[in-house]
Parts: C-alpha cells; sequence; structure tokens
C-alpha cells in the first residue's frame, strides 16, 4: 500500500526535473514522427511531444519488445543475450497504464516470463494528463483514471503540475528532487477536479459494458460477425498496435554458418497459423472466425478478471478499413434485439 | 555435403544476382552446399541428381519447360525464387495470349523461338518452397538454405507487409497519407522496405496466400479517390489475375 502524496511541479522547476530523471534511466517519452507519435529516447524536454494522442505502439514495446532477441546459439549452447537498462517511460497516458497493468497479470502471473519481469522492474513510468480525441472511449472501460501502476503521475495545471505519487519509487524521486516540488494549494485542487470534469465530458465515444459476456455469448452467430468478416483485411494491425494483445511468435534465424539467434515477434491472431495447432488442425480456420475471435478475446473471456481492452482506440486509428470497435460490438448487440 | 544447383528461367537475372549479393554470407553456404550449376556465378557445369534446386523466372518458351521439368525429376528439394516463378510477376500479367503479341510486335504469328505465355513455375510442376519477392530479401534465402542445411524444414510465412511495417514502428502510409499501399493484402518478408521510405506497397511478393481481402482494399482505395482502372492495374502487376473477387 503506498501512501499518496500530492505535490505541485511549477512550470519554470519542470525542465529541471525532468532533466533530473536521467539519473534514474534512459528517458523515452512521445515523440512526433511524420503523422504518427512514437515512445523514443529523448535528451531534451524540446523533442518531446506532451500533448500528444497516442503512440502509434503502445509502451508495451518496451517490455515486450516488437522484435525481441532472447538467445545466442554460440559453439552448440544457448546463452541469454539480454542485457536490461533501466528506462523511464515519460508522459505515459492512463489507458496505457492499464494496459500495461493487464500484461503484468499474463507475462507476471506463473509462468513468470523472466525477460518482461527483468524490464517492468527496471523501470519507472510518469504518467500524464489528456484530452480524448475522436478515437478514445477509455471512461467507458473506467480506465481514464490510474489509481496504481505509475510511479508519478502529472496532471496538467495552469502553472505547473499537480504531481501524484504512486510508488516508492516515485517518493524517492521526489524525495530527490524536492527543492523543485511546492506543496499543493486549495486553487490547484480545485483546477484538477474542474479540468477531471471537462474531461469525462469530452468523449465522444463509449462501449456499452452492460452484460457484455452474455452479449457476445448469445451473438456467437450473429450476422454482423459476417458482414465485417467481408470488410476485415485480416491484416492484423489492430493487434500490433493494441496495448493488451500479447501473443508473439518465436524464431529462430541464422547469424552464421554455426551460430544462431532466437527471437520473438509480436504474432497476431488473424495470421492463418494462429490458431493452427500439431495434426494440422486449426481452430479459426476462416477470417470471420479470427475477426470473431478478437472481439471475444477483448471483452469476453475472462469477465472476472476484467476487459482486455482499455479503450486506447488504436485499433480504430491504424484499421486501414476503419472498423470501429465500439461500433462493432453495438451492432451485435443491436442484431440480437 | 549437400548439392545445389541455381537455375534460371526467362526473368531479368536479378534474382540469381542476388544470390550473390551475399557477399561473405556465400561462404556460410558453401561450407554445406556443393554448388553443380549456376550460370551466373560459374561457367562450371555438373548435371547431376540434386540435393536442393533453386528456380528463377517464368516458364517463358519450350527451352524453359524442359529444363524446369529436367530440374524437377532430378531433385530432391525445389524452390521456386521471386515472384516470377511463384506468381508470374510482370511478364506473366501482360494480357493476350503469345501469337496475339507475336502478331502486334513482329507483325506474323510465326513462333520460331517456341514461345510460351509466361507463367509461374508453380502452375507447371510442384515445389517444396516458394519464396516469393521482385526481388525477395536476400536474407530470406539464406535462412531457407541454411534451415533446409540443418535439416529444418524452413517455416512458411504467413503475414503481411502490415505486420513488418508496424514491428518496424513505419508511419502507416495509407491512412495517414491517402498514398495506395497493398501493404495488408500482400504477402511480408520485405520488412516493409517500401514503407520505410514512405511508399505505398507495390504488392511485389503476391498476395497473402488464401487470405488477402482484394476487394475491401479495393474500396479503401477508391475511397481515397483512385479510379478502378488504376487499382485494377495494381492488383495485376506482380499477381496476374490472382487477385480475383
Amino acid at each position: 500500500m503506498i501512501i499518496l502524496r500530492y505535490v505541485k511541479l511549477p512550470s519554470e522547476n519542470f525542465e529541471e526535473f525532468f532533466n533530473s530523471l536521467k539519473q534514474w534511466g534512459e528517458i523515452n517519452a512521445p515523440v512526433k514522427q511524420g503523422n504518427i507519435y512514437s515512445f523514443k529516447k529523448v535528451d531534451s524536454l524540446k523533442e518531446v511531444s506532451l500533448d500528444y494522442t497516442r503512440t502509434m505502439l503502445p509502451p508495451k514495446k518496451f517490455f515486450v519488445k516488437p522484435r525481441d532477441e532472447l538467445l545466442k546459439l554460440k559453439e552448440g549452447k544457448w546463452e541469454e543475450s539480454n542485457g536490461t537498462k533501466p528506462v523511464v517511460l515519460f508522459g505515459v497516458h492512463s489507458c496505457d497504464i492499464h494496459g500495461l497493468q493487464i500484461l503484468d497479470k499474463v507475462y507476471l502471473d506463473e509462468p513468470v516470463d523472466i525477460y518482461y519481469k527483468k524490464r517492468r522492474e527496471n523501470s519507472i513510468i510518469i504518467g500524464i494528463s489528456c484530452m480524448p480525441d475522436e478515437y478514445c472511449f477509455c471512461k467507458s472501460l473506467g480506465t481514464d483514471f490510474a489509481m496504481t501502476g505509475f510511479d508519478l503521475f502529472l496532471h496538467e495545471l495552469p502553472d505547473g503540475y499537480l504531481v501524484r505519487v504512486g510508488s516508492v519509487k516515485g517518493h524517492e524521486i521526489v524525495w530527490a528532487n524536492e527543492g523543485v516540488f511546492e506543496p499543493i494549494s486549495e486553487e490547484d485542487l480545485k483546477y484538477f477536479r474542474e479540468f477531471e470534469e471537462k474531461r469525462a465530458n469530452s468523449f465522444k465515444r463509449s462501449l456499452n459494458k452492460e452484460g457484455l459476456a452474455d452479449m457476445l455469448d448469445l451473438a456467437f452467430e450473429s450476422p454482423v460477425w459476417k458482414k465485417y468478416e467481408k470488410i476485415c483485411l485480416g491484416c492484423g494491425n489492430c493487434n500490433m498496435v493494441c496495448p493488451t494483445c500479447r501473443c508473439y511468435e518465436v524464431c529462430d534465424l541464422w547469424v552464421n554458418a554455426y551460430e544462431g539467434v532466437r527471437v520473438r515477434r509480436y504474432d497476431s491472431c488473424f495470421m492463418e497459423s494462429h490458431g493452427l495447432v500439431a495434426g494440422g488442425h486449426n481452430f479459426r480456420p476462416t477470417r470471420l472466425d479470427r475477426f470473431r475471435h478478437r472481439y471475444y478475446c477483448k471483452s469476453y473471456f475472462d469477465p472476472s478478471a476484467g476487459f482486455n481492452c482499455v479503450g486506447c482506440g488504436r485499433c480504430d486509428e491504424f484499421c486501414p478499413a476503419k472498423i470501429e470497435h465500439v461500433k462493432v460490438l453495438d451492432e451485435v448487440r443491436e442484431a440480437l434485439k | 555435403m549437400l548439392k545445389l544447383g541455381v537455375f534460371e528461367l526467362t526473368d531479368c537475372g536479378g534474382c540469381a544476382l542476388n544470390i550473390l549479393f551475399l557477399y561473405e554470407k556465400l561462404f556460410d553456404i558453401i561450407k554445406f552446399y556443393e554448388i553443380k550449376e549456376f550460370h551466373m556465378a560459374s561457367s562450371f557445369k555438373e548435371h547431376d541428381h540434386l540435393d536442393v534446386a533453386i528456380i528463377t523466372g517464368t516458364v517463358s518458351c519450350q527451352r524453359d519447360l524442359e529444363l524446369l521439368k529436367r530440374v524437377r525429376n532430378n531433385s530432391n528439394y525445389v524452390i521456386a525464387l521471386g515472384t516470377c516463378a511463384t506468381h508470374g510477376d510482370v511478364q506473366g500479367s501482360v494480357e493476350g495470349s503469345i501469337r496475339e503479341k507475336l502478331e502486334k510486335v513482329y507483325g506474323s504469328r510465326a513462333n520460331p523461338m517456341k514461345a510460351l505465355d509466361s507463367k509461374p513455375i508453380v502452375e507447371y510442376v510442384a515445389v517444396d518452397y516458394a519464396l516469393p519477392g521482385c526481388p525477395y530479401d536476400k536474407d530470406e534465402v539464406y535462412q531457407v538454405l541454411m534451415d533446409i542445411a540443418k535439416g529444418v524444414e524452413p517455416p512458411k510465412k504467413d503475414y503481411p507487409v502490415c505486420i513488418e511495417c508496424k514491428l518496424n514502428e513505419y508511419e502507416c502510409v495509407l491512412i495517414k497519407r491517402g498514398i495506395p499501399c497493398l501493404g495488408p493484402i500482400t504477402l511480408g518478408g520485405c520488412n516493409a522496405i517500401c514503407v520505410k521510405s514512405k511508399v505505398g506497397c507495390i504488392g511485389c511478393r503476391g498476395p497473402l496466400p488464401k487470405e488477402a481481402n482484394p476487394a475491401s482494399e479495393f474500396e479503401i482505395l477508391k475511397e481515397l479517390g483512385y479510379d478502378e482502372e488504376y487499382i485494377r492495374k495494381k492488383f495485376k502487376t506482380f499477381a496476374r489475375g490472382e487477385l480475383r473477387w
């Protein structure tokens, strides 16, 4: 249990605070690249786009890398090839913090993924408040506010940031930089509440969670899946950009005649081989099966553990066929009536 | 030592040349393979039973067909290398019968060279591995040859260009720039090299086997304002009529 502490970071101290984070690890923050944002290593605050909407790849890429070399084959023996260096993820949105907590359940529960664990323990997460755009629906999933899963969380104020401390490491960072922080005032709290209220009213999309599991139970043969099967390209972009997708593929590659590497990369349940098992049976042989499967995986499999969706809107923004997650589920619900 | 042959049918020669571009990695390959024929590398030629045969190009004349049959009959493992061999590529996409083309170009329907309609080798013989690409990524052929040398069946790729594009975090040119990109329906393996340079995928690796959804891609491109004729031509460039719906 972490005792919550609220402090204020005045604008004039922001850069000093940012630079002080370098002693805790390599700072990675959202950077604009063409028309997308990406978490990238940064050296100075001016490279950072703090008003970003969402990065294309979620921060999961620091813990499960898109392509991740796990082992090296040298002289007939496999060796670990992973070194881990401390990273500071600066400017993570609430939905992505929730996304990481969902991944924690998968990768840190038995059997523990040692690569994920090492990197997670070596990271500092600094959250930042945001305003929703046309794709966001985190509020309806309760992932619009993070109570845990971060070390510090920065909430925008007119003259700086209200900082919530969320972990022991977070306290340590504040203690090490007491000089840059101030106590918060009543006025700051008032602004903080107003900001959250304004934000809550800015959402344009919401997912109807009510009875979703039962609804999907009944809707397995829904004609809506068949309609979308024809629109869906099966390209897997939605999986690649999803903060909660956790499937990976492992491949061995040759480096030279006698040495190789074992690499894992993100996999997608839209690929035909995803449901293929020994003996040639495929659990999801058609695109219809695979399209439907994704919605069941995101909203249904284990309702007690919560949804595997945090409402970040990435799958909608990066779908070439412009398929909208909320709209599909709404249509499925509608077709049952 | 495994016996290897590299054979070219009708093509630009780039696929065979790309093997030589492996440079120092070729030495890894010759640790396991004895090269019995590789026209672009050496005039040495020994007709023998082969463990692995690599064939590039389309079958475009009688000589190609005879060579293809001889190689298939004398090889344990045949690799169709490059989009010509696997899908027909540009030559295969040219419409009309060979006699009509001869008449158009030479003014006579006579066919002294015994030219045939250009078709990929997979239409004539069964192959053990098909590796498309115009050209393919040279590391792919390296991995396939090394796997075979080590007794491992080389894995077949089943994902579109989009997957590697995302793994590399390239900006999506289709969604973010409205550039026509065939990435979602084209077999990956190229590491999305065109999108890296902000160029849309032209589909050089052929459609995603069984899985491509050209109808939806067609609608997406149409909505971006490209005309139907343009899109149809784009679909056809490398894959003949395979992107049909």
